[in-house]
Parts: C-alpha cells; structure tokens; sequence
C-alpha cells in the first residue's frame, strides 16, 4: 500500500459539511486515548476545526512547498511547449515573449519543467499551506493532532491534505484516526483511501442522504468498508438512511440524537466525552470509539 | 447582471437554505434571478426545491486520466517519483495509478522513458439545468465524477451557463461549497459580492475569518448572515465586533428552528411549507432587507463595503537555488 499502514486507520467522512464530522472524530479519539496511543489528523485542511473543539493551539508549523517553475530566458527559445502542457492555465505565452507564470493557478504539477526541451524550467517552490503536529494534554494521557491548513487564497487543495496525512502517517504508532472535509472529490479520496475502514456521520435528511449515497459509493468503488453513524436523530425520518445502509451493505453503528449539549461542549472547546462523562451522547461516542478500537 | 455569492467556509451552516430561499424571494418581489448550485462535490440545492429531474444534462469532459500500457512498462518507477499528487502506486509489483486522485497532467507520460503511459480524456463530471423551477428562475448545477478532481472548473462552467442565460439586469445567486479552496475560489471569482453565513461557534467563526480574508483577496464587499444564533447569544457579539471591525455589512440574524430540517425532509422550501416558522420570518426579513438595502442600492451599498485597503493574493514564493 502507498501509505505503508496496514491496519489501525480510520476515516471520518460523510459529504455533506456540518454533519458532526469533527465533533465524532475528537470524541472518539479522546475517548480511546487510555486504551490505545492515538494520532488525528484533520485533513479538513480548507476548514481545519478539531483543535479548536479540543481547544488548543496549534504547534511545530511546517509549510507546504509545490514546484513552480522558473523560466531562465537565456535558455528559453520561446517555443511555447511549456504553455501548451500546462492543464492550470498557469503559462501565458504572449505571442513572441517570454512564457509568464501565474502562480496561483500552478498545480505544481512539473508537466511544464519535463516538457521543456531547452532546459529553460528550473524549480523553485511556492507555500500553499501548512501542516501543524500538536500534542493534546488530556491529564493521564494525551493524543498527537496532525492538522493540514490550506494558505488563504491558494486553491490547489490536494497537496496539503497528502503533506499532513503524511506527517500523521510518521507520527503514527498505534490507532490514525482521519477527519476529512465535506465533499466527494481528491480531496476526500485522498484522505480515506488505505484506511480500513471509513465512518460515514450523516443526519436524517435528504441532504444528508444524497451525499452520504455519494460516499458510500465512493468507498465501495475504493474497497473500504463504511460503517454509518446517524448524527442529529430526531430532525427528520432516517428510513431513507436505513435503505442506503441495507443497498451498501454499511452497517449503521450508532446513532446520536441531536441536543443542545453537544453544541455547548463544542462551543467551549472541550470534548463531550471530558466536559459530561455520563452524559449519554458522551457514552455513545464512548461505544463508537470502542467499537473502532476493537475493529483496528 | 449582480452576482452574489453565499459562501461560509464551514459546512452544514445554512448556505443553501439561505441561498435558495433568497432566490425564491427574489423571484417573487419580480426579479430576474438565477441560482446556481456552485457545489458540485455535494451538490444539494435542487433537494431543497424539490427538483428531482432536469431539463439537460451535459458531460463536462475536460479532465484527463493517466494509463499505462503494461505491454511497454518496465517498472521504473519514474512515473511513481514525479507524480505531485501521489497518484501512483506499487501494488503487488506493478505501478498502478489511481484513477481517482489522477489529475491527468501528463507529467507520468513525459518521464516515462518507454513511453508507456498515455493520457485519455476523463469526465470531470455533469451539468444540469433546469430551465424554469415553479418560481420561474432557473437552477443550474453540477456534479462531480465521484472521488475526482476538477470541481472547481465545474464551478467555473456552470457559472459560464449562470451568465449566458442571464439578461443585465438578472440577479445570479451563487450556492458555494463548504471550504476555501478551488470550489469557492472558483465561485468567488468575478462574484459582485458575497453573503457571508456563520453560526455563533467558534468553529464557524474561525471559517468565517478564512473565507472573508479570501473575498478580500478578490476586493469584493460582503454581507453577513449569523444563522442559529440563539444557540450562543454570547458569541454573536465577537463576530458582529469582527464584523464591524472589518467593514462587513450586517444583513440579519435567524434563530435556531427545527422547521428547517422539517421543511428538509418534505423537500419543499421552509418559507413556503412553514411561513409562519421563526426561521422563515427572519430569512424573509432578510431577504427582503437584501432587496432594500444592497440591491435597490447597489451603486452606494458596493461603494460602502467594499474593502477599503487592498488585500490580494499573494504567493509565497522560493526561488530556485533559495532555501
């Protein structure tokens, strides 16, 4: 496997955004954090929130770097090749000048440097985002949170999401657990697939019946088994829910009825499972992440 | 033409309900409007309308997927080494790529020294319109080839069909993905201004923050919504101090209701099946402020919030040969 984990990841994913994603990931991964040595990895890196809802900052910064290539025009015959390989739309070729780069549209992608006969391409590097690695101090214990964070303003997504599943992936010793973003594109691929086994959180609506039949679909396409956890029981009929599982074969393991409580602990930065132990929903979130710990 | 485009950072904040019941409102007090889905990865507008078929349905093909030809590969490798998206991969002896996560960028074709790898055209996804909903716009929306990359040039096409069915005087109201990246810079970008909505968390906020550094990158003015905010009064006030601090216009709040997800799940619009819910009173009022106050008075409200101090993009660079 590329990753070069065999066992002990899982991926918290979902499509649609707001679905308790985050909420389920931190829980679980605090809630296991006596039995097993845990590393996060928000891999949300367009809308990093897992240390905020642990409440902590974040640590030990490393930038992001993709090529961007630079023209050495005592080289460059102005041939064009460079521009006409270039899928971004990132090289200009104004008729009879020089190639000119527009960065934030490179993908850092290298076609341009390969594709140049004159040698003209050398490497330079731009920032597109950050990766933090932080130790979160839970009293007896402690878990390791890996965070990708997408600069402001940069668009290329994917290479910050594989930076820090990478950088989680060397911190990794025992149990990964992966919150990823909303959506069903790469960067939601990138971040699940080599996990052995994918937590869809969706809530009883079509909104979030449609996109998590996206995910499902997705995660049977890559082999991984998907196991459902329904957030927000309550707010509408989960039928629908239940006829997806059934049509995917994904077995629905908890279910989490929606509650102002959950919304306070996030609110104040301090997990369920810490902030009110006993409180049910902290006791499902329990089960969940034993569940995971038996399965990894 | 104005476009508006209603963007967040964080997910499940109430985007696309404001969006589409802003469309819905808009089109009744007699504007020509256009909504358009510019969330192609979890595309869910039309749920709301209750949209479950579409006039046209096109291929967007402009995507490409790498394929190797094992008859020619000698498992070099070299492809594996130069992939920037690490899209591919040793298995059981043999270089695969994954066809999810490859972006077709040819630069596997161009080290293979047997020229083993080509490049055949992949669809990056659909579009679909519908020509006229009930209320008389139309919905134009996209939908990505699952686990690929590209959605962002989806936003980009179907916002191209947004302003080609638009007349100059349409107002085209953009439904943006959760996130900053390609999605929402793609729906950001030549976007007249944007609504932006958050909820009083200080998840939302921090996204909050991320996404209106992004409009300023852009210059555009931005409004702001706080929706669920009885869920935290205390917190509403740090983002309206953001909000004042950073020139942002206050266009309204709307509380917590469980009549949204109820309106959700009988694939109807809240203001039409619960008008009297409290969420659907504010989101009235809001819109109906939004018509007022930005769109009778364009020219002055864009003059007023428009971010005053330039902030654009711009790239961290290393030069070759630097650290």
């Amino acid at each position: 496997m590329y990753w070069g984990v065999q066992v002990g990841v899982a991926a918290v994913t979902g499509g649609k955004g707001g679905t308790g994603k985050s909420t389920i990931a931190i829980n679980m991964a605090v809630a296991i954090a006596n039995s097993r040595d845990v590393v996060l990895a928000d891999l949300d890196v367009e809308a990093p929130n897992d240390h905020i809802l642990l409440g902590i900052d974040l640590k030990d910064k490393e930038a992001v770097k993709i090529m961007i290539p630079f023209i050495d025009y005592s080289k460059c015959v102005k041939c064009g090749a460079c521009a006409e390989v270039c899928d971004s739309g990132a090289i200009l070729m104004p008729k009879g000048k020089y190639p000119y780069i527009l960065p934030r549209l490179c993908s850092g992608c290298r076609a341009c440097y390969f594709t140049c006969r004159a040698k003209a391409i050398s490497e330079g590097y731009r920032v597109v985002g950050y990766t933090y690695r932080t130790e979160v101090n839970l009293g007896s214990t402690s878990i390791t949170l890996v965070t990708g964070m997408l600069r402001e303003g940069e668009e290329h997504v994917i290479h910050t999401v594989l930076a820090a599943k990478e950088r989680a992936i060397r911190e990794y010793r025992d149990v990964l657990i992966i919150d990823t973003a909303a959506g069903s594109g790469n960067n939601v691929t990138a971040a699940i697939e080599d996990s052995d086994i994918i937590l869809a959180v969706t809530e009883p609506t079509p909104l979030g019946l449609h996109d998590l039949t996206l995910i499902l679909e997705l995660a049977s396409r890559l082999g991984i088994e998907a196991l459902i956890v329904i957030n927000k029981v309550g707010i509408g009929p989960k039928d629908k829910i239940v006829d997806v599982a059934k049509k995917y074969r994904a077995k629905v393991i908890a279910e989490v009825p929606y509650s102002k409580d959950v919304v306070s602990s996030y609110i104040n930065g301090v997990p369920l499972v810490r902030a009110a132990p006993n409180h049910p929903i902290a006791l499902t979130f329990r089960k969940l992440g034993n569940y995971l710990s038996e399965v990894l | 033409m104005i476009e508006i485009a209603v963007a967040s950072g964080k997910g499940g904040v109430g985007k696309s309900t404001i969006a589409t019941s802003l469309a819905i409102i808009l089109a009744k007090s007699g504007w020509k409007v256009i909504l358009a889905d510019a969330d192609a990865e979890a595309p869910n507008a039309h749920l709301i309308l209750g949209i479950d078929s579409w006039d046209e349905v096109r291929d967007y093909s402009e995507g490409y997927v790498a394929e190797i030809d094992y008859t020619k590969c000698n498992t070099c490798g070299a492809c594996a080494k130069s992939c920037a998206f690490k899209a591919v991969k040793l298995v059981n002896g043999r270089y695969v790529i994954n066809k999810f996560t490859c972006e077709g960028c040819l630069t596997c074709s161009l080290v293979c020294p047997k020229q083993a790898i080509q490049r055949i055209k992949a669809s990056a996804g659909k579009l679909r319109i519908v020509r006229e909903t009930r209320w008389g716009f139309p919905l134009v929306s996209a939908l990505l080839s699952l686990g690929r990359p590209n959605s962002g040039k989806l936003v980009t096409e179907i916002k191209e069909i947004a302003r080609s069915l638009a007349r100059s005087d349409t107002i085209i109201i953009l439904d943006s993905a959760a996130g900053i990246g390609c999605q929402v810079i793609a729906s950001l970008a030549g976007a007249s201004a944007a609504i932006l909505v958050a909820e009083p968390t200080p998840a939302s906020f921090s996204d909050l923050r991320r996404i209106h550094s992004v409009a300023k990158h852009f210059g555009i003015p931005s409004a702001l919504v706080i929706n669920k905010y009885d869920l935290n009064p205390e917190y509403v006030k740090v983002i309206v101090e953001y909000a004042v601090t950073e020139n942002i216009d206050i266009l309204g709040t709307v509380p917590y209701d469980d009549h949204v997800p109820k309106s959700l799940s009988y694939m109807k619009p809240l203001i039409e099946v619960f008008p009297e819910a409290s969420a659907s009173k504010a989101i009235t009022d809001l819109a109906k402020r939004f018509e007022e106050k930005i769109l009778r008075n364009w020219a002055e409200w864009r003059r007023k919030f428009t971010p005053t101090k330039a902030a654009p993009y711009v790239p961290i660079i290393i030069k070759p040969n630097e650290r």
